[in-house]
């Protein structure tokens, strides 16, 4: 049930970021998908194996994949779909918290929200180089043949 | 065989569609590969493109003669539409026998192309910081607070880019009005999670292209343009977190928290 609704949550938000990125018309609904998938993924993993960083990391590859799938079949640059379904995985949160416990003078707190926003965005960044070089690859063996 | 003068034609013109393509965000190895294509149509052997996310380099040889063109490009903003129909006419164009005048006929007419209207734009941008305020377990009102607060930023931040502030300045404002507006909303007594509403409505300034081209200029092998981008969004990030951590501590110290 939770994920139904953080699905629809995550689509919306999603289609808001691709509004102001300002895509394609046919292109809203298709980034939206993909943005409330990879959030959803992000969401099972965390709730299931409670890892933030794990969760983006599969969340950024399945943004990747569905992206570069999805500038195939439509025939449109990969980022139109890529860019707005990344943005809810971009860890505002913890860079808030960072923020805030750097305020309060709480330098270890700020040390553990820092340094898991780091990897959280480090993680981000890797799933969406596993999954564009995947393709490339794939794409690239399925011509030679 | 074409005369000289077409071949300056056609420069101007991929120089055109690439100033295009790169103004809107586009990644620099995607620009550089169209200006390669729509050069290489049109019987020229030796074309070579470099871009940055500052400026497009184009040099192409014809009959022994060398040409070069030189554009910088300014105030990128995001409009991943125009990218998309460039590169929809880059293909067309390659493929086509399109003379270079219609070419720059279109061109013109990307450019001038209008993005959604303003109303639709604010409701979308409320969107976008609003139902991220849910996803983090936000209550009804702060939907409502976020949903506020999300659009007013967006509307500050298009007239501080429409002024030419530099990113740097116009995202820290932005993280300023979101905190404060934040604060207003819970110290009223209508939101309830302030630390909510202000992760819900920073979403929308989150340099979510800058990191993204960062990392595919980075795999295209295009390093240089990486970690240009990658530098721009980490200023972008700090900025929106000064931003927030200033106002939140001059909050503190004047009324000594909530």
């Amino acid at each position: 049930m939770i994920y139904i609704k953080e699905f629809i949550y995550a689509f919306l938000s999603t289609l808001g970021f691709s509004i102001i990125f300002n895509i394609p018309k046919d292109s809203i609904i298709k980034s939206g998908l993909t943005g409330a998938l990879g959030w959803v993924i992000y969401l099972f993993i965390n709730i299931n194996y409670s890892s933030k960083v794990a969760g983006a990391f599969l969340g950024a590859i399945a943004v990747g994949m569905i992206g570069e799938i999805m500038a195939r079949l439509f025939k449109k640059p990969a980022t139109v779909y890529i860019i707005p379904g990344i943005v809810p995985l971009v860890p505002g949160a913890g860079m808030y918290y960072t923020m805030l416990s750097i305020i309060e003078k709480n330098f270890i707190e700020a040390a553990n929200f820092g340094s898991e926003t780091l990897f959280i965005a480090a993680s981000i960044s890797s799933g969406i180089i596993i999954s564009t070089t995947l393709n490339k690859t794939i794409f690239s063996l399925k011509k030679n043949c | 065989m074409e005369s000289l003068n077409d071949i300056k034609k056609l420069l101007v013109m991929a120089i055109l569609a690439g100033k295009v393509m790169l103004k809107n965000g586009a990644e620099t190895y995607r620009v550089e590969d169209t200006i390669k294509r729509i050069c290489k149509s049109r019987n020229i052997d030796f074309a070579e493109a470099f871009v940055t996310p500052t400026g497009i380099f184009l040099s192409v040889e014809y009959k022994g003669e060398v040409l070069t063109y030189i554009k910088r490009i300014k105030n990128i903003k995001f409009d991943l539409n125009k990218i998309a129909l460039v590169n929809e006419f880059s293909r067309q164009f390659v493929n086509s026998n399109m003379s270079i005048d219609k070419g720059f006929e279109i061109l013109n007419d990307i450019d001038n192309i209008k993005t959604y209207r303003k109303s639709i734009r604010l409701v979308f941008g409320g969107f976008a910081g609003s139902f991220f305020t849910l996803l983090f377990k936000g209550s009804f009102t702060d939907f409502i607070s976020a949903f506020v607060i999300s659009s007013t930023v967006v509307l500050v931040m298009e007239y501080l880019n429409k002024k030419n502030f530099t990113f740097f300045l116009s995202n820290i404002i932005g993280g300023c009005i979101a905190t404060i507006l934040s604060i207003i909303s819970v110290t009223s007594g209508f939101g309830t999670n302030m630390d909510k509403i202000i992760i819900g409505s920073i979403m929308t300034l989150v340099p979510g292209v800058a990191i993204t081209n960062a990392i595919r200029d980075s795999i295209g092998g295009d390093f240089l343009s990486g970690v240009s981008r990658g530098l721009e969004a980490i200023i972008v990030a700090s900025a929106i977190a000064f931003g927030v951590g200033a106002t939140l501590k001059l909050f503190f110290i004047l009324f000594g928290g909530m």
